[in-house]
């Protein structure tokens, strides 16, 4: 065999045969110190067949016969497998390969790079399984605690279940009160820090903040939006106790939505972090996106600051991240990262860093931008790169956003904590939007974040002292006039003077939980009106607004169910009423509610038609009763042609699908004639009344009696 | 003799390489050592009417190093999906391996809950277990490491493959 070949074909240690016809191999090259262990067959032999001594073998061969068939240059792999002979273990690749119109079988001694692979999966692997181990048993500590304490019983009563979770759990639990008072801490929280019980010294929950405080800075957010938070710490006791340690921290939260206890659950984690640093590699960088990790990113963050050139730091979150992983599992997730990670590398200078520092989180050092508008454009690539859609192995699309937030050093802060907090601040204000935004980190950006935390305070003081009050506003039908149904629409009554409108704490109420709890208020209560009002028309409905978070809330039909039987009014007499977007985005979760409502005889109305997806397909689909104009349209029927020619299109295309029309913000008698000229079914607006408080609306229907 | 190809398959470290270990050599041995790739290992197996050469191979953890490979189920006429009854992980990926060894094959399989020697540790109620084990055509109980249940299970994957 001319050496030239050997070293052409790149392989050393290796076995080379000139394929004959099927079945019939010559060896041009051998090892001889392992190739007539694996073939004793071909010993003193110029052409020899395979036995099937190695079904590995015989297994590639049948892929290898059709490529030797084709003919065309090139190669086909088998895989890496291990053989056994006599007296050890062979660990092999066969190539079929095609050269000039010969074919050629090589085998391929592969016991050098096996060891240095199997040395770094190995490492990798049982990383893996010990943080598997971690997580799973944090998760299920998490689930049962989470069981026993949403129980409204008082604490005293659950102090024995809870023991029996906690007592033997093998690593430390602490539960506490909303304010972080502990409430209980079980015998491994004390022996995790080397603790006395008895000692009236501090307490493990006091030493695992002050880490918290210094480790993580960004952690405060986590108390101040009721959020939960996995992450490392190091702990060190002078002179020689050292760990580290995997905290998940999580609310349980109140009916309310309110934090009613706080759950810390820590690891020692010491053995896997020996792990990681056998790989230095596993050490420095993130092990799913081969991108540089958080400790790798703090110091090149501590770094920067010491040169003391001006950068910006850029903290990323992926958005629907969460989504990803429950439609497509975390294997699906994980490529996602990766994939993100290579979009975004290569908008990056190559001074620049982009690390992976949390599970759906990036962290970017941009060095080489002189002003905020250059950083803003760079971000906004970045967006853009990460909105267009990925595809997973089956080719399913991924769709996706980023919430970006910024701050420069040193124009907002001089040390690391205070960066990551600020671009962390600004980042957490980017992801109230429903879009991709970025955030600039800024002084009017924390006031008015202090002062929506202070409104969300606020709210909470009011759904727990029912500050709340709900107005009716009356929908009429545009042929008799009669009132027939009304809107109910709630107000937040502060105090006396103030009354804040839903636009402004709707928003807000959506976005962190409190929707529900809201929600359920205007459920109870309108169904207490309607009973009520069976006095003045027994057929007279109300029509209460549900937002995606109610619906995505699997008690909510149950709420419903029980409101009707309590208050023995119809259930006809109810009317859900839910916007275009609610029934894109949440369509399965909508098709079940409103199927079960519509059994029970509650109708159903879709608010703001026509400024969304004014989708057919889910209107044939859906049990839908009304559609509401979106008062945009009505607001410019006297003026506008295009807008007389929407109305009138969804006019005639609800009453094909038997759906009743009605219009909204109608302020001017012509508005009505029009839509009354056009059969539109029913009318709600200014130009009949206003929202009213309940007996006001009383006074009108008596009124409309007379 | 009739030969039987039968595969074992599982996320990484549940034990399928001791379980193999312990069938052909007696041997179990407590340091975790990865497989990478394919070990094909034969053992001539007694049934009642005949004697059967398993051809057992051994494939590497399926995890985020390395994927499932639907061509190294081909010919064989059984397969094992082995869990770990102390990582409650393992039965879901179990199950989601097995899953995506169905669209490519429909040779019979065992379920195998590995690791018997040690507590539960996995949050699986036996309830759960039993409904997953519906799908599977023999369900063991098995440790590698004192070697209860380890010759039913491959007397019974053989016998499967013969079948």
């Amino acid at each position: 065999m001319e050496q030239s070949l050997i070293q052409a074909l790149g392989i050393i240690n290796c076995s080379i045969l000139k394929r004959h016809g099927n079945n019939k191999f010559e060896v041009m090259h051998s090892n001889e110190s392992w190739f007539y262990q694996l073939t004793p067959e071909a010993k003193d032999q110029t052409i020899f067949s395979f036995t099937d001594s190695s079904s590995y073998l015989q297994d590639f061969f049948i892929d290898a016969e059709n490529f030797w068939k084709i003919g065309i240059d090139g190669q086909i792999q088998s895989g890496i497998w291990t053989e056994q002979v006599p007296d050890h273990l062979l660990r092999l690749e066969a190539i079929a390969a095609v050269s000039k119109g010969e074919s050629y079988l090589v085998i391929n001694n592969l016991q050098e790079q096996y060891d240095k692979q199997q040395n770094t999966v190995q490492a990798a692997r049982e990383l893996l399984l010990s943080n598997d181990k971690v997580l799973a048993q944090h998760e299920y500590i998490h689930e049962r605690l989470e069981h026993l304490l949403m129980r409204n019983h008082d604490l005293e009563s659950l102090i024995e279940p809870i023991n029996k979770a906690i007592e033997s759990a093998n690593f430390a639990v602490m539960i506490c009160d909303p304010q972080l008072k502990p409430i209980k801490q079980n015998p491994d929280s004390y022996d995790l820090f080397e603790m006395n019980r008895s000692s009236q010294e501090e307490q493990p929950i006091e030493t695992l903040l002050s880490l918290l405080d210094k480790q993580f800075p960004e952690f405060n957010r986590v108390f101040t939006v009721s959020g939960q938070w996995n992450g490392e710490l190091f702990w060190h006791k002078p002179p020689s106790s050292s760990k580290w340690l995997q905290v998940a921290i999580y609310p349980i939260k109140n009916e309310h939505r309110a934090p009613k206890y706080w759950v810390f659950i820590v690891s020692d984690i010491t053995r896997v972090k020996y792990l990681v640093q056998r790989n230095e590699k596993l050490n420095q960088f993130d092990g799913v996106t081969e991108l540089p990790n958080r400790q790798y990113f703090w110091k090149s963050l501590e770094q920067a600051i010491e040169k003391a050139c001006p950068f910006f730091v850029l903290f990323l979150d992926v958005k629907h991240f969460k989504r990803v992983n429950e439609l497509h599992g975390h294997l699906g997730g994980d490529q996602l990262l990766v994939d993100i990670g290579q979009r975004l590398s290569p908008l990056l200078h190559e001074n620049d860093l982009i690390a992976r520092i949390g599970g759906n989180e990036f962290g970017v050092l941009l060095h080489n931008l002189k002003s905020h508008t250059r950083c803003e454009q760079l971000a906004g690539r970045m967006i853009e790169a990460v909105e267009q859609p990925f595809y997973n192995e089956n080719q399913q699309k991924i769709m996706v956003g980023l919430n970006v937030g910024v701050a420069n050093y040193p124009l907002d802060a001089c040390n690391a904590e205070e960066l990551m907090k600020l671009a962390d601040l600004a980042m957490f204000n980017a992801k109230r939007e429903t879009k991709s935004t970025i955030k600039l980190y800024s002084k009017a950006l924390k006031e008015a974040s202090d002062k929506r935390l202070a409104l969300e305070e606020a709210l909470r003081t009011a759904i727990d002292e029912e500050q709340f009050e709900l107005y009716l506003q009356p929908i009429l039908d545009l042929k008799t006039g009669k009132i027939i149904k009304a809107e109910a629409l709630i107000r937040w009554k502060k105090s006396e003077e103030i009354i804040i409108g839903p636009d402004v704490f709707i928003p807000i109420a959506e976005q962190t939980g409190l929707i529900v709890p809201i929600g359920k208020w205007v459920i109870t209560r309108a169904t207490q009106m309607l009973s009520k009002l069976q006095n003045y028309d027994q057929d007279l409905k109300i029509s209460v607004n549900l937002s995606p978070r109610q619906i995505a809330d699997r008690r909510l039909f149950n709420f419903i169910l029980v409101a009707i039987q309590d208050t023995h009014i119809p259930a006809k007499n109810l009317e859900l009423e839910l916007t275009e977007g609610v029934l894109i985005d949440n369509f399965n979760q909508v098709y079940r509610l409103l199927n079960a409502v519509r059994d029970l005889g509650i109708s159903v109305s879709i608010d703001d038609f026509g400024t969304g997806y004014s989708s057919l397909a889910y209107l044939q689909k859906l049990p839908i009763d009304h559609l509401k104009i979106d008062r945009s349209f009505v607001k410019d029927l006297d003026n506008s042609d295009s807008d007389k020619a929407i109305v009138l299109a969804v006019i005639a295309m609800a009453h094909s699908l038997k759906i009743s029309v009605i219009a909204e913000g109608v302020e001017t008698q012509s508005q009505k004639n029009f839509l009354r000229d056009h059969k539109c079914d029913s009318v709600q607006g200014f130009l009949f009344s206003r929202p009213v408080p309940f007996d006001e609306f009383c006074t009108q229907l008596r009124n409309q009696s007379k | 003799m009739i030969q039987k190809k039968i595969c074992l398959l599982g996320a990484s470290g549940v034990g399928k390489t001791s379980l193999v270990k312990q069938f052909v050599e007696g041997i179990f041995n407590e340091k975790y050592l990865t497989t990478i790739g394919v070990k094909v290992d034969k053992k001539v197996i007694e049934l009642t009417d005949k004697s059967v050469q398993l051809m057992i191979w051994d494939l590497e953890g399926i995890d985020r190093y390395c994927g499932f490979q639907a061509k190294y189920l081909r010919g064989a006429s059984a397969y094992a999906i082995i869990t770990d009854q102390t990582r409650s992980q393992s039965l879901v990926e179990g199950i989601e391996i097995h899953n995506m060894a169905r669209e490519v094959t429909d040779a019979p399989a065992v379920l195998i809950v590995n690791k018997a020697d040690l507590d539960v540790a996995w949050h699986w109620s036996e309830k759960e277990v039993n409904a997953y084990r519906q799908d599977f055509q023999g369900y063991f109980n098995t440790s590698a490491k004192s070697g209860s249940e380890v010759e039913a299970f491959f007397s019974c994957i053989a016998k499967l493959a013969s079948d």
